[in-house]
């Protein structure tokens, strides 16, 4: 008898949780729909920093002030991985943002989730003036997926002070491997302690260099002619980038933080003076040159590829805005609107100059040669030539693949256990099993 | 105490009971079992997707090229758990004997002794991560201004070990520190003073009185230090190390300090996600807790007699 | 004890103190310098200490982090004590049947700590929960739906605060230890009670709570810093901001990218760090006094 009454008290009390939590929920769209507030567009982001999130709150804020009916609710997510899966789970639950800032290697990934709409079904709108190759990364069969934001590639950071202390030509800067070693080993040797590379450990870089070098990363097209199956991370393009890393690190030119992906901790190495060469992408050049301040002089050069290659060009990548599904239209068309804003000629230009971002419209780009922008500063145009010498193939079109994360950390991890005295082949070997297991494992999703 | 005379209603203990037992029964029996089904499935947190695959997820974690790593980091969550506990212990024996000795005039120490236990894991990574960067850190900056010295604190596999095994042991000294003290407070003197005149040193005392009577609350830290070696040191690892660094054969599988409890979370939240596959880890890991819990009961009891405490 | 040696002593715990503590004090010194400072050798004070907090506080919302925490960590420290003690008090003092059984449920959950269950607990708590009752009732009567398939419904919970409250308001450690607590307590009470006709409100009013006093208090601290302390459980099913646990918090400080500003994150650690001294400090006899009753079994 007491054993009936407890279960069904039992019963009761998870009804009237289960329950509550429904009410809730109702209540929300309710006072949602009743109510004269404007409606909130939520848009979510990655960026961390003060300047680039501010940048975004800022805009976010002037739309609102010309809009009544609608409001832009922006927020910072935390790394891209985590902004990708904090989107896919909210729209689990029906809560989902209207705008995500997805990154290239996550677009297989959305596109497979399901959840995002694409932007270019939302009614007619011209695309015709954001830069070709970036928006064909994001066209999917014909249609636009998502809108191209910030577009980025890596470039050589350089102290001059100590390529000068070195007898080296800042202006001047190495282009290849090679010439990186070869300096060091001279700076070295006219007794710059610092002499050597940073960058941080970041599958990012190897990407460029497969790219640079015209290697896909995976088949069937690097994953652009049908569904990625198989790897290619023992190419020999890819044995080269390896090989790198280990020379510069034998000789004891490599610096790094010991964190895998620690773009910050990689970014201080170079603002400390602790290195005389730096990695990193163009969109640092704003925040690196505010720390430096005028601790030293800080040049630019084209990210140094392998002498063996020449250049194909960078991945045309960066993140992109995309739009997720199951809004009521005239939202989905105002978020559409915001990300148009978002990008439009002159907020782009704005963007580039603070942060070192590619425009992504040509009109930007146009009116700022007409500022004479460029000629100001020489270091300014490095990102641009390597844009505009990129040709466009699969391989600097960037690798599709659903397990691209994965495929990054097991990079990383296999150029670490390198770093630790691991044989290159042997890692290689390795990561490329384990990659290819992921990326089957994943692929037996569908 | 007496049991003959207790309270009757007749569901005056329902009412007592049932939040208790509701909140178990709902948030951690069930839970446990859905990780049992979710085991048998590949299901892919992105993508929602469910595929009943039998056990080829345990099947994964013992065979094949994903069960090196798995290998890798069971054996090094025992070496941490064991590196974290003992030194800890015994480290915070000696200092709650040391102040304990001092009696009244100890008093000011055990402020300053147990305060830690107000720390968390996650600022005891904070601050280490900032302390001990290899290249902008303080500690080399500051070993910098005498020797060439840099140690590479974060890559290198036994540095990095050292790490995150002494940030553990700072973390917990407070909370051990706390145990201890409020024990050997009730130790009667007497014990002491009848060793001392048979002329026994302090060393020997130690080792003599101490140890054994203190043995319950060792045994009892000893399983709540375990505890956080397997599950609350997950936030130091996350902040500090992320997991890292992966070293050189045979300890090339896997990051260093990816643990039992890291690995579950990287591979059901992180990358490409199969929450099958860490449920399956989940599985393995409560058997293992099962495991060690039958221990603890079982030798727990004798231990109990043996430290002779008041029962 | 001789002179020489107490000297001894007392020099090998100021030395031991200082090093415990030297992190953090670390820590302090360069919450106060400003950028330029903070990545340097130098441990003088700065005069940033302020600006550093203030900037932590509004910037990076920290202040939104604290009242959560400290909401959630009250509120557990609270309801867990609450829950437990009553809980304690029918095993104790009450005589029913099946007692042993739910004792015995209650137990084997010492060993199932949630970090180690957060595969299934995710999907519990973050599902949609069902439409209506009719098809909330039709899964759980369904056993085969209910028990052998991943979870269908959960209760739709992310995000919200209620996520990292409800799962952690019971505890078999908290029970245990009043148990442990009660049965110390004299049977010879307990008969006076009984015969004088109080029910078991009284009993609790007038005897056992005023006794319980170090019990519960060192129970609040416990439990207090325990929720306080959470990490993966929030870091895993909270993804707003302004419902994230602090030390989740502590994480985004330090970003997952450029320009770390060292100087806050210390300002920001600190702060951490206040609220459970606070709680340590202020309950600090009971605390001692509450935990030296109960392992003494």
């Amino acid at each position: 008898m007491k054993k009936l009454f407890s279960s069904i008290l039992f019963m009761i009390l998870c009804v009237s949780l289960f329950a509550g939590g429904q009410k809730e929920t109702d209540a929300a769209a309710n006072s949602m729909a009743a109510s004269s507030q404007p409606k909130e567009i939520q848009f979510w982001f990655s960026f961390s920093d003060d300047k680039r999130s501010g940048w975004i709150k800022d805009l976010a804020a002037d739309w609102n002030a010309s809009h009544t009916e609608y409001k832009i609710v922006a927020e910072q997510k935390g790394s891209y991985r985590e902004t990708l899966q904090a989107a896919v789970l909210a729209s689990r639950q029906s809560v989902a943002p209207h705008l995500v800032h997805v990154f290239e290697v996550g677009s297989q990934l959305a596109f497979d989730s399901g959840i995002f709409e694409p932007i270019g079904n939302i009614g007619s709108f011209d695309t015709s003036d954001y830069i070709q190759p970036v928006l064909n990364y994001y066209t999917l069969n014909g249609t636009v997926n998502s809108i191209p934001f910030n577009s980025s590639s890596p470039i050589l950071y350089i102290n001059e002070d100590m390529m000068i202390q070195a007898g080296l030509d800042p202006k001047n800067p190495p282009e290849t491997f090679e010439e990186i070693i070869a300096a060091c080993e001279k700076a070295k040797a006219a007794g710059v302690t610092e002499a050597g590379l940073g960058f941080n450990l970041h599958g990012w870089f190897y990407e460029q260099w497969l790219a640079e070098q015209g290697a896909p990363i995976v088949n069937n097209g690097n994953g652009r002619d049908g569904r990625a199956t198989e790897t290619m991370l023992d190419s020999k393009e890819s044995k080269i980038i390896f090989n790198f890393i280990k020379e510069l690190n034998d000789k004891g030119f490599y610096k790094y933080t010991g964190k895998l992906e620690d773009w910050g901790g990689s970014d201080a190495i170079f603002q400390e003076g602790k290195v005389m060469f730096h990695i990193t992408s163009t969109a640092d050049l704003g925040n690196i040159s505010t720390a430096i301040d005028d601790r030293f002089q800080m040049g630019t050069g084209r990210l140094p590829i392998p002498g063996s290659s020449k250049r194909n060009g960078v991945v045309i990548g960066g993140a992109s805005v995309w739009l997720t599904k199951g809004h009521p239209m005239d939202e989905m068309e105002a978020a559409r609107d915001f990300i148009l804003f978002l990008t439009n000629t002159e907020n782009m230009m704005d963007w580039h100059k603070m942060t070192g971002y590619y425009p992504v419209r040509n009109s930007s780009i146009e009116k700022l040669e007409q500022e004479g922008w460029f000629t100001e500063a020489p270091t300014r145009t490095i990102a641009f030539t390597q844009l505009l010498e990129t040709e466009s193939n699969m391989a600097t079109a960037g690798g599709l693949m659903g397990t691209f994360g994965d495929t990054r950390t097991i990079v990383e991890e296999a150029i670490q256990k390198v770093l630790n005295g691991a044989d290159v082949d042997a890692s290689i070997e390795q990561a490329k099993t384990l990659a290819d297991l992921k990326l089957s494992e994943y692929n037996k999703n569908f | 105490m007496n049991i003959q005379s207790q309270f009757k209603s007749r569901f005056l203990h329902w009412i007592f009971l049932v939040p208790t037992v509701l909140v178990l029964v709902v948030f951690l029996y069930f839970p446990a079992w859905q990780s049992l089904i979710l085991s048998l499935f590949r299901s892919n947190l992105f993508l929602g997707t469910r595929q009943f695959i039998g056990f080829e997820n345990f099947k994964n974690l013992f065979t094949g090229p994903l069960a090196p790593a798995y290998g890798q980091v069971f054996v090094q969550t025992i070496v941490f758990s064991v590196l974290v506990i003992f030194p800890g212990l015994v480290i915070s024996l000696i200092l709650a004997t040391l102040t304990n000795s001092l009696g009244k005039e100890g008093k000011i120490y055990r402020i300053l002794l147990i305060w830690p236990y107000a720390l968390s894991p996650a600022v005891a990574g904070t601050i280490f991560s900032f302390m001990f960067n290899p290249e902008t850190g303080a500690v080399n900056t500051f070993l910098g201004l005498f020797t060439s010295w840099q140690p590479r604190w974060l890559d290198s596999p036994l540095l990095v070990f050292f790490l995150v095994v002494s940030g553990s042991i700072w973390k917990n000294l407070g909370y051990n520190i706390v145990f201890y003290l409020a024990f050997l407070q009730n130790i009667p003197a007497e014990n002491y003073e009848a060793a001392a005149l048979d002329g026994a040193g302090t060393f020997r005392q130690f080792l003599k009185i101490t140890i054994p009577l203190v043995s319950p609350v060792s045994y009892f830290l000893v399983f709540t230090n375990m505890s956080y070696a397997l599950f609350e040191a997950f936030a130091l690892v996350d902040i500090l190390t992320s997991g890292g660094p992966v070293g050189s054969p045979p300890v090339d599988h896997a990051g260093l300090t990816t643990f039992l409890i890291y690995k579950v979370f990287q591979d059901g939240f992180g990358g490409s996600s199969n929450m099958g596959f860490a449920a399956a880890q989940s599985v393995i890991l409560m058997v293992l807790v099962a495991l060690l819990t039958m221990f603890q009961f079982k030798f727990g009891e004798t231990k109990v007699h043996y430290g002779g405490s008041s029962s | 004890m001789t002179r020489k040696k107490k000297t001894l002593i007392h020099m090998i715990l100021i030395i031991s103190a200082f090093f415990i503590a030297f992190p953090l004090i670390f820590a302090l010194l360069k919450a106060t310098q400003s950028p330029g400072q903070v990545m340097s050798a130098t441990l003088w004070p700065g005069s940033m200490f302020f600006e550093n907090i203030k900037n932590v506080w509004v910037n990076y919302n920290f202040y939104q982090y604290m009242f959560t925490s400290l909401k959630i960590s009250f509120v557990i420290m609270v309801g867990k004590t609450f829950f437990s003690f009553f809980a304690a008090f029918a095993l104790v003092f009450m005589n029913f049947k099946g007692k042993k059984v739910l004792f015995g449920m209650i137990l084997v959950t010492l060993m199932m700590p949630t970090e180690m269950l957060i595969i299934g607990m995710f999907d519990l708590v973050s599902l949609q929960p069902p439409e209506n009752a009719v098809h909330f009732l039709k899964w759980i009567l369904n056993p085969k739906a209910f028990l052998l398939e991943p979870i269908r419904y959960g209760f739709g919970w992310t995000d919200k605060p209620l996520s990292i409250v409800i799962p952690f308001l019971a505890s078999a450690t908290a029970v245990f230890f009043f148990r442990q607590h009660f049965r110390n307590i004299p049977g010879s009470l307990m008969d006076a009670s009984l015969i004088d006709g109080a029910g078991p409100f009284r009993f609790i009013l007038h005897v056992l709570f005023p006794l319980s006093r170090n019990t519960i208090g060192a129970l609040f601290v416990v439990q207090f810093i325990y929720a306080w302390n959470q990490y993966l459980w929030p870091r895993v099913i909270i993804r707003n901001e302004s419902a994230q646990a602090v030390q989740v918090g502590l994480k985004a400080l330090i970003g997952n990218s450029e320009g770390v500003e060292w100087g806050q994150v210390m300002a920001g650690t600190i702060m951490t760090m206040i609220p459970p001294l606070i709680i340590l400090i202020l309950l600090h006899d009971h605390f001692m006094r509450g935990i030296a009753l109960t392992d003494n079994k």
